[in-house]
This record gives C-alpha cells, sequence and structure tokens, in this order.
C-alpha cells in the first residue's frame, strides 16, 4: 500500500492538536511531482511551436536566395520536427498534466476528509452543515485543479522563454536582450492582471453567491411564495442580484481585459525594437536569414504568452478557495479527547474498547437493553471558543433524566436546546459544570467510547448512494438482516418496505430510489434502532415534515425506543403523549 | 442537445444579437490577424531586403505593424469585456425566464427542489461558455476560413489551392474522431460520474459517519475511489487530447505543405520574398478558427446539457392559465386531484360553495387531501377533473416561509404597496405577538435568521397569520394555523382569524375543535363525506 506523509505523522503525534494540524496541511501542501514534470514538457511544447516559427522564417528568407537545396535540408528537417513536436509534446502534457492533478485530488482529498472528522459536526456551522461540506468540496476541486491551470502554463512558459532567449543569445545577444525585455513586460502585465483580479473578485463571489441563494430561495419555496403572492418580488431579488453580478462581472473582465490589449501591446512593441535591433546588427554584418530570426521571435513568444490572462484568472480564483478552505480546516475541534485512539478507529458499535489503563469505563446500558441515565449539573456552553462570542448558547442548566426515560425539551427556537442536545451528544465540550453519562463524568473517557454509546438523529439525515441494507447496518456493522428488517419496521416503515421489489439490496441516494422526507426521517431512526445503542437523542426528527407525517413518525419513535434513553428537542407542543417528560428549557436554567 | 439548436434562439433571443455582435467581433480579429501578416512580413523584407528595390521602407512597415497591434489590443480587449457581459445578460435572462416560468406552472410540473436549484444556478452559469463563447467560435469558423483563403487567391494561387484542399480535412477528421469515439466516451462519462459522486455523498453523509463511529474507516475508501476516478478519468481525456493533437498535426502538415511549395519557388525565383512569407504566415490562420471551435465546445459541453434541460422546462406548454375575471362566487365543482404518475386520487370530488365572507374550516383524517384542497383553490396545483374558480388567494402553509431579512420585510412579503408601521404593529396585536416583538432590538427592523431563526413555532405561525391580515386577498387559506400554539396563544389566534372572516372569505384546515365551533360552516373530507 502506498503511504503518504500524513499517514506516518498521524502515528508518530503525541498530541490531538498536533495531528489535527498536520493532517491540515496535508490538505494544501500535498504535492503531486508529475505536474511539474507536465509543466516541463509543457514548456518544450511551446519552445517548440516558438521554434517552428523561427525556422520557417530562417527558411523563407534563406531559400530567397536561391542556394542549392541541399543546404537547406538541415533547416527543413527542424522545420518537419518541431512542426511534429510542437502537437506530440502538447498531447503529453495535457495528458500527464490531468493525471498528476488527479493524483494529487486524490491525496488531497484524503487529507482534508481527515481533517474535517475531528471538526463534525460541531465546527460546520449551525444550519444547513451539508451546504457547508458541498462547498468544501467544490473548493478543494477548484485549488486542485488551479495546479494544472496555473503551475503548468506559467511553469512551462518559464522553461520555453528561458530555451528561446539561450538559443537567440547564441546568435545575436542583442536580440535576446529585447527578448528578456519582451517576457519582464510580461511578467509585468500578469502581475497587473492578477492583482486586478483579485480586487475585482471579493464583489464578483458575493454577487455570484447572491444569485445563488435568491434562485435557490426561489426553487426550493415556488409554492409557499405564490401562495402568498410573493412571486413577482422574489423575482425582484434575483433581477437585483444579477444586477450587482453584472456590474462585478464587467470590473473582473476588465482586469481580464486589460491583460489581453497589454500582451499585444508588448508583443507589438518587443517586434519593433526587435526590428530595429535586426536593422542594426545587418549594419553589422548579421545574415539576413537570422535577422528575420530575431524579428519573428517576439511574435513567436507573444502567441505561446496567449492563455495568461486566464492562468492569472484562475490563480486568483484559487487563492478565494484556498481562503474559505482554510477558514474551515483550521478550526480547533469542538470537543478535547482525553484519550485519543491510535489512528485508525477500529469499528466497535458498542463493544468495549480494548482495555487501557486508568480511564473509566461506562457500564450496563447496552448488555441489558435498557438505556443509561444522563446527570447534568450546572453545564453551560457556546458554539465558539470565548472571545468570539461571550455569552453562553446554553445554560448553566441542571438536568437529570433517569435510565429509559423519554425526555422532550422544548423552549424557544434559538433558546439553546440544540446546544444542550450537542453537548449530551459530545459534539461540544461543556464550557462549564459537569456531564455524567451512566454515572460516569464523561469528560475523562474516550471520546469514542462516549460517542458508541449515543445514537443521534438530526434534521437532516443523510442517506448514501448505497444499499438498503448498507445504509443501515453502517450503524452496527454485525447487524444481521433480521435486525435490520426489524429495525425498519419498527421506525414505521413497514409498508414501504414491502413494496420495494429488491427488499434490503434496493439502492438509495443519489442515482437510486428518491426517498420522501418522511422515510428519510424514518430511515434515520431505523439507523438509530438498529445501532442498539442505549442513549438516543433526537434533534427536531420531524422539523420539515408536515402536521400528520410528523405526528406518526414521533408515535413510531417512541415505541421504538421503548427502554432506551431518549431526549427530543422539539419545537412543537403537540405528539407528544407518550413521551414522559415535556421540558420547557426555560425552567432548568439555574438562577 | 445538439450542439446548435434553433430552440436556443426562440428561447433566448439576445443570443441572436450576442451571436452575432461577438461573432463579428472575432471575424474582425481573425481580418485583423490577416493585416498582421502582411504587416510582419513587411517588416521582415524590410529589414532582411533593407535598401533594396522593391523592398518596402522600415518606417512605413513599422508604423503599419504598430496599427495593426492596436487594433487587435483594443479588438482583443473588447471581445473580452464584451464576451464576459454577455454571458451574464444571457444566464440572467435564462434563469429569470426558468424562474418566472416555474412561478406560474402548478407545482407539480415543476422538476423536485434540489434538481430545480442545480439547474437555476450551476446549471445556468454552465451556459455563459456556450453562447459567449462557442457560438461565436462558429461564426469564425464559417466566416474566417472562406476569407483567408480569398486573400492568399490574391498572393499565389497555388497556396490558395493547398489551403482549400485541405481546411475541409479536419471537421470531417473531428467528426470521424468523434464518431469512433462516441459510444466508448459515454459509456465512460457514466462511470465518471457514479466515481466522482462518491466523495461528495461520503463528505455530505460525513455527520451520519461520526455519529455512528465510521468516519475514519472511509478515508481508505475515498482514496480508493479517486484513485479509480483518476484513471477512468485520464482514459477519457485522453481520447479527447489525442483529438485534438489530431487536428493540430493536420493543421500543421497543411501549413507544411504550403511552406514546401513556396521555399521551392523561392528557391527557383519564381515568387517574391514577401509575397511567400505572407502566405506561410497566412496559412495557419484559415485553419486555426476550425481547431477553435473543437476547444470551446469541450469547455461548452456542460452548458449544452444545462440548456436542453432549461429549455425542455421551457418549451412545456405554459400553465395555460388566462387570467379569468374575477368570479363574484367561488368555490369548487366537482374537483379532483391526482398526483402525477400516481394512481391514488387525494382529492375526490369536492363541491364547495365559498361566501364572500365568512369562515369555513376543513376537517378530515390525515391524508385525505384537506392541503392538497387549499393548494387547489390557491390555483398551485391544477385539478385532474373539475372546476376551480376562485380569486388570487394568500395561503398560509404548515411551514410559513420566512427570509431572511428584517421583520418587516417578512410581514410585507407579498404586498404591493407595504402599510405603515402603524397597520403592521396592529396586525401583530391582533395576533398577540406585538408584544413578543416590541421587545425586540430594532422593532420592525429587527433581523430574522434564516427561516426565521430566533423566532418559536408558535411566534412564525402567528407571524404568517398577521401577514395573511395585512395582506389585501378577498380568499385567505389557512393550513393548521394554531397547531404549533398553546392554548392561550391559540385563542387569541383563533379570535383573529374569525374578525378577519367578517370582510374575506377564510378557509381553514384545523384539527381543533375550538375554531371549528366558530365557523360559519364545516367541510368535513374523508369517510362520511357528503
Amino acid at each position: 500500500m502506498p503511504r503518504f506523509g500524513w499517514e506516518a505523522t498521524v502515528a508518530d503525534a503525541p498530541e490531538t492538536q498536533q495531528t489535527t494540524s498536520a493532517v491540515v496541511e496535508a490538505a494544501f501542501e500535498a504535492q503531486a511531482p508529475g505536474i511539474k514534470r507536465a509543466a516541463v514538457i509543457g514548456g518544450l511544447a511551446s519552445a517548440s511551436g516558438i521554434a517552428l516559427t523561427a525556422t520557417s522564417g530562417w527558411l523563407i528568407v534563406a531559400a530567397s536566395h536561391q542556394p542549392v537545396i541541399l543546404t537547406l535540408l538541415a533547416v527543413i528537417v527542424a522545420v518537419r520536427t518541431f512542426g511534429i513536436a510542437r502537437p506530440v509534446l502538447r498531447y503529453a502534457e495535457r495528458v500527464r498534466s490531468h493525471d498528476s492533478a488527479l493524483d494529487l485530488l486524490a491525496r488531497r482529498r484524503v487529507a482534508a476528509y481527515q481533517a474535517l472528522v475531528p471538526l463534525t459536526p460541531a465546527r460546520l456551522g449551525r444550519r444547513s452543515r451539508s451546504d457547508v461540506l458541498t462547498t468544501a468540496v467544490e473548493d478543494l476541486e477548484d485549488l486542485v485543479f488551479a495546479k494544472v491551470r496555473v503551475v503548468v502554463p506559467v511553469l512551462g512558459l518559464a522553461v520555453a522563454a528561458v530555451l528561446t532567449v539561450l538559443a537567440l543569445g547564441l546568435f545575436v545577444p542583442a536580440g535576446s536582450l529585447v527578448l528578456v525585455a519582451v517576457l519582464l513586460a510580461q511578467v509585468g502585465v500578469s502581475a497587473l492582471g492578477r492583482r486586478m483580479e483579485l480586487a475585482a473578485q471579493q464583489d464578483w463571489l458575493r454577487a455570484r453567491a447572491e444569485v445563488a441563494r435568491t434562485a435557490t430561495l426561489v426553487t426550493g419555496y415556488a409554492a409557499q411564495l405564490r401562495g402568498i403572492g410573493a412571486g413577482p418580488q422574489s423575482l425582484g431579488w434575483v433581477r437585483e442580484a444579477h444586477l450587482s453580478l453584472s456590474v462585478a462581472t464587467r470590473r473582473l473582465a476588465r482586469a481580464r481585459a486589460t491583460g489581453v490589449a497589454l500582451g499585444h501591446v508588448v508583443t507589438g512593441v518587443g517586434t519593433i525594437l526587435a526590428a530595429l535591433v535586426a536593422h542594426w546588427a545587418m549594419g553589422v554584418g548579421l545574415n539576413d536569414a537570422v535577422a528575420a530570426v530575431v524579428v519573428l521571435a517576439p511574435l513567436a513568444v507573444g502567441d505561446a504568452f496567449v492563455g495568461l490572462p486566464d492562468a492569472m484568472g484562475a490563480w486568483a480564483r484559487a487563492r478565494g478557495s484556498e481562503a474559505r478552505l482554510r477558514d474551515l480546516l483550521d478550526q480547533p475541534p469542538a470537543v478535547h479527547d482525553p484519550a485519543p485512539l491510535p489512528d485508525p478507529l477500529p469499528i466497535r458499535g458498542i463493544s468495549p474498547l480494548p482495555g487501557d489503563a486508568g480511564l473509566p469505563r461506562i457500564s450496563g446500558g447496552e448488555s441489558s437493553g435498557s438505556g443509561l441515565s444522563i446527570d447534568v449539573t450546572g453545564v453551560a456552553a457556546r458554539w465558539w471558543p470565548e472571545g468570539q462570542g461571550a455569552a453562553y448558547d446554553v445554560g448553566p442548566v441542571t438536568l437529570s433524566i433517569g435510565a429509559g426515560e423519554h425526555l422532550v425539551l422544548t423552549g424557544a427556537n434559538g433558546s439553546g436546546k440544540s446546544t444542550l442536545l450537542a453537548v449530551l451528544a459530545r459534539h461540544l465540550d461543556p464550557a462549564a459544570g459537569s456531564y455524567r453519562l451512566g454515572g460516569v463524568d464523561v469528560t475523562t473517557v474516550p471520546l469514542a467510547e462516549i460517542r458508541a454509546h449515543v445514537a443521534v438523529v438530526d434534521d437532516e439525515p443523510h442517506i448514501f448512494a448505497s444499499s438498503l441494507r448498507e445504509n443501515l447496518r453502517l450503524a452496527r456493522p454485525d447487524a444481521d438482516d433480521g435486525a435490520i428488517e426489524a429495525a425498519i419496521r419498527a421506525a414505521g416503515l413497514a409498508g414501504w418496505f414491502d413494496s420495494l421489489t429488491e427488499g434490503l439490496d434496493t439502492m438509495l441516494g443519489t442515482g437510486g430510489r428518491g426517498v420522501s422526507g418522511g422515510e428519510r426521517a424514518r430511515l434515520a431512526l431505523a439507523r438509530a434502532h438498529v445501532s442498539n445503542r442505549p442513549v438516543v437523542l433526537l434533534d427536531e426528527p420531524v422539523a420539515h415534515l408536515d402536521h400528520a407525517t410528523a405526528l406518526a413518525v414521533l408515535a413510531d419513535a417512541h415505541r421504538a425506543f421503548a427502554g432506551r434513553t431518549v431526549v427530543m428537542v422539539s419545537h412543537r407542543p403537540d405528539g407528544l403523549d407518550g413521551f414522559d417528560r415535556v421540558v420547557d428549557l426555560a425552567e432548568l436554567a439555574d438562577t | 442537445m445538439r450542439p446548435i439548436d434553433p430552440r436556443v434562439f426562440q428561447a433566448l433571443p439576445e443570443a441572436r444579437r450576442i451571436m452575432a455582435g461577438l461573432g463579428a467581433l472575432g471575424v474582425a480579429l481573425g481580418v485583423a490577424a490577416v493585416a498582421q501578416a502582411f504587416a510582419v512580413s513587411a517588416v521582415v523584407v524590410a529589414v532582411v531586403r533593407f535598401g533594396m528595390p522593391g523592398a518596402p521602407g522600415l518606417l512605413t512597415a513599422l508604423l503599419a505593424l504598430a496599427a495593426v497591434f492596436a487594433v487587435r489590443a483594443t479588438l482583443g480587449a473588447l471581445n473580452e469585456a464584451y464576451a464576459a457581459r454577455a454571458g451574464i445578460r444571457v444566464s440572467a435572462a435564462l434563469r429569470e425566464r426558468l424562474l418566472a416560468r416555474w412561478l406560474a406552472a402548478p407545482v407539480d410540473r415543476m422538476p423536485p427542489p434540489a434538481t430545480a436549484s442545480t439547474l437555476a444556478t450551476q446549471g445556468v452559469t454552465s451556459v455563459e461558455p456556450y453562447v459567449a463563447r462557442f457560438l461565436p467560435a462558429m461564426v469564425g469558423a464559417v466566416v474566417l476560413p472562406v476569407f483567408v483563403v480569398v486573400t492568399i487567391v490574391f498572393l499565389d494561387w497555388v497556396s490558395a489551392l493547398i489551403v482549400v484542399l485541405t481546411v475541409p480535412l479536419l471537421p470531417v477528421f473531428a467528426a470521424l474522431i468523434g464518431r469512433a469515439t462516441q459510444d466508448h466516451t459515454e459509456r465512460r462519462w457514466q462511470a465518471l460520474t457514479a466515481l466522482s459522486g462518491h466523495f461528495l455523498d461520503v463528505v455530505r453523509g460525513l455527520p451520519t459517519l461520526v455519529t455512528y463511529g465510521r468516519a475514519e474507516r472511509q478515508a481508505e475508501s475515498i482514496r480508493t475511489v479517486s484513485e479509480a476516478h483518476r484513471a477512468a478519468t485520464v482514459r477519457t481525456l485522453r481520447v479527447a487530447f489525442l483529438s485534438s493533437a489530431a487536428l493540430e498535426l493536420l493543421a500543421t502538415i497543411s501549413v507544411a505543405i504550403v511552406a514546401v511549395t513556396v521555399g521551392l519557388r523561392l528557391t527557383y525565383g519564381t515568387m517574391e520574398l514577401g509575397a511567400g512569407l505572407a502566405c506561410i504566415l497566412l496559412a495557419p490562420e484559415a485553419y486555426w478558427p476550425i481547431r477553435r471551435v473543437g476547444t470551446e465546445y469541450h469547455a461548452a459541453a456542460d452548458g449544452v446539457a444545462a440548456l436542453g434541460a432549461a429549455l425542455d422546462e421551457l418549451a412545456d406548454a405554459p400553465a395555460g392559465v388566462s387570467a379569468p375575471a374575477i368570479p363574484t362566487r367561488f368555490g369548487t365543482d366537482g374537483v379532483s386531484y391526482r398526483y402525477p404518475g400516481t394512481e391514488r386520487v387525494v382529492v375526490d370530488d369536492v363541491t364547495l360553495l365559498l361566501p364572500g365572507a365568512g369562515l369555513v374550516t376543513v376537517t378530515g383524517p390525515s391524508g385525505v387531501g384537506k392541503s392538497t384542497l387549499l393548494e387547489l383553490l390557491a390555483g398551485l396545483r391544477e385539478p385532474t377533473a373539475g372546476v376551480v374558480s376562485a380569486p388570487e388567494a394568500h395561503l398560509v402553509g404548515q411551514r410559513p416561509l420566512l427570509v431572511t431579512g428584517s421583520l418587516r420585510t417578512n410581514l410585507t412579503l407579498g404586498l404591493d404597496t407595504p402599510p405603515n408601521d402603524d397597520a403592521l404593529w396592529s396586525a401583530l396585536d391582533e395576533v398577540g405577538l406585538g408584544d413578543d416583538l416590541r421587545a425586540l432590538a430594532g422593532g420592525l427592523d429587527a433581523p430574522l435568521g434564516d427561516d426565521g431563526f430566533g423566532l418559536s413555532a408558535g411566534q412564525r405561525a402567528r407571524l404568517a397569520l398577521a401577514r395573511a391580515i395585512l395582506s389585501e386577498a378577498a380568499l385567505v387559506l389557512l393550513d393548521e394555523p394554531t397547531a404549533h400554539l398553546d392554548d392561550r396563544s391559540a385563542g387569541l389566534a383563533h379570535n383573529a382569524i374569525q374578525r378577519l372572516a367578517r370582510t374575506r372569505s377564510v378557509v381553514v384546515v384545523t384539527h381543533r375543535p375550538e375554531l371549528v365551533e366558530l365557523a360559519d360552516a364545516e367541510v368535513r373530507l374523508g369517510g362520511d363525506r357528503g
């Protein structure tokens, strides 16, 4: 198995924090050596193009002296060679650069994924986590493909430029000086173009995001908008966003247009200078065919530089992607793990961890099929570290939940219900107070151990592009088909399941069978059921369902988890019959 | 969709002008490139034949060259700026038309929200390179080779003949390569889509994987699948790159044939240096526009697929709802409804006469189509049988829409003329929300988060009710407006609904007996309907 740098780092690192930052760095720093090789090949292709123009010019001028054809043979061979070499080398560069970029993408994806794991879910934002994750995936791809769009042309042109300057310098040193000036001017033009792109880019990205936001609002809520007669108004928002985008695009296009125009100006001025130098050199005895080469050189180089403004644009864009990705990945985890496990984590389900000394264990629960007690004393928590938001997002609160009790946590939206649930799930460290699960202080037990006792169902459960069986079995890898089927029926999916012709082999998710919002919520409940975990935390599991479906799902959840400890966050006061206790968070606050 | 589809110009009239404008600019750039070939050959001849009879003056040649480069720089910048603006203009127009269509058509004709949102955002954006780059390149590919050949005829008919004979080989060759690899490429793309989706699928499911302790194990599968993706992608790209290399080689060989004949005639002294040089510099300009079409098509391929999907959406017959005269009596007559693609009749032959003002409650067990009936009355769905006659209605659904913005923005959503603050507060007071919200910093300008973040479910429901009170609709439809409220708040809201029904026709779906008691009429759906 090939080994990557980060694996060794993970195994050797004594501290979680260091491990995390090493993995984060790998997500940005992993290199693919093939890209540089591809760039050199691309440089040779560009150099062949330049040489093709130069040798052709030489040939024509030399031929016009009506020499014996044999004396031209060497140049004819050279023209032919360069003519064939250019497309062949360009092909090799393109295949190699894309291959290397995809290799790099594979490595960085693994590293970025590893960096995301300890940040999940608390550091992904409070809402629309799947959107945050989608953006991260896209940014990573942009960043990697910027290598093909920036490094390959820039490095390649540098190679071609050096070769051209050296080759011309052999015959006409003054001519190569003109070429050096042309190249320096091209570098200046590119730097200017990049600066202008960067300056215009922020507005452009913001405008583009606003267009996406308003368009998604309209597509996501078309019926609701029409229902209240706000259709025209919402189209107005989209139109406004388009206006800002149009303004921002003009500014961005100005950067590109300036690069293109100045590129032509540099080539033109360079050709004129070269013509004057050639004229002077012929006066001191330069061969006229070589003089033709001197005149044509800046033109040939200019042709090779045509793609540079685009490369500068890609470079500027990649900077934005990198900044966004860094903001996400450079966060400290929201929970401190008293005993991080060696990587990779073994699958545990609920089986106890192999013995390691000194740390308390959680006992009971899983074997008896009954829940664990939860004791929260004076717990307060905040999503962001101190300084970013001074006040607590929840608490301090005190709450005791008996083993096997079914409790509903209500309260105004934004009052901290989900924050408290995140603490119970060990997604978030308590900033104050103590949290005991099954009588054990959670901050003294390995994170994985606590989490292995808790199943969490949130309001955006993900259905993987896989079979129904695998979608549920991920909650407990040793679950057999019987247990999986029982969980499906317990979650109120019996009718749906019986209608599937392929049973547990039915493919779900992207490219598979679509599932409705109610089925999705129930599949998440079935997952929690399969897991056999003694504590089940439900975070508004029915928030996106209509009234009738919501009531039915809640009733099924209540039945399915009999015996286990259930804490459900809900902002609906109805449909809670059968739960042992309904508690308003406001009543729990310590005074 | 085919690369060029006449529907594009019907659905997007601006595309025609843009194609013409950018096409003309592209042709002008091509003409400037021809002029540059002449200017450069004049400069070369002026330098190497300086002072000889027949050679152009160096100063004149240099001035001509400077002029040509100034023109190229200007045209190049214009082209770049215009292309970017044109791209945005087309994507904005297409997006607005698409959204307007979805806002006008019955909701079940709209694709699922995820599909619709992808098409309206990235999909429409990917149309930009198609319109701003590919279509103008097509214009250039048709016009420029002809222009270049005609120019060469004036210099040297032999070279022109070689170009005329070889230029058509490029599109023929491209078509042959395309056909030979089509099946192969399509099969690969399907496999590729599945592989490239894997990482996104795993990352989006990360919260679930973390919950069940399965996250770390996926790193290995990400590596394996990414490697498989790499291998499959490179195989596909190889074909694409090989065909563009083949075309470049073909063009180079053709130019080389021109160069050899020119060189031979120069050697025999039957041709002028200036004409020969110009021929060789001009010849590539005949092949380049055709090769450019291939390159731009490669970049616009996503756009072609998205444009096809968007045009299909726009081509669907419009809703066919010609604004009827406002009926004097409204209601439904024998209305039935069945979701498209299903057999089950959700609403079955319902006849309902609504008063001009008054409160009608709709009750019944879950799943009998109460919400669907409201949507039929609101005109959001098209009945499969029967007639709905109703004025423009205000429908408050079970999940009332609240957008990111101020309290005021949310209260006045859908109102043509926003009422003054007093009217807004009195509507809030009527639903018992005034005191809660006066406490907010900023009052009516207090910001609400996404989806009303910061308000409780009950507050959200009452805010939506206040919005219904403020609306001018003659027909107000409420779907479970008080399901999320405690009894006290529900009482207040019920009174507000009753007051609203004095001046307007109000239809409420509810399971609250207190509200049913306040109603002027009750419609019971399902079971003992009659």
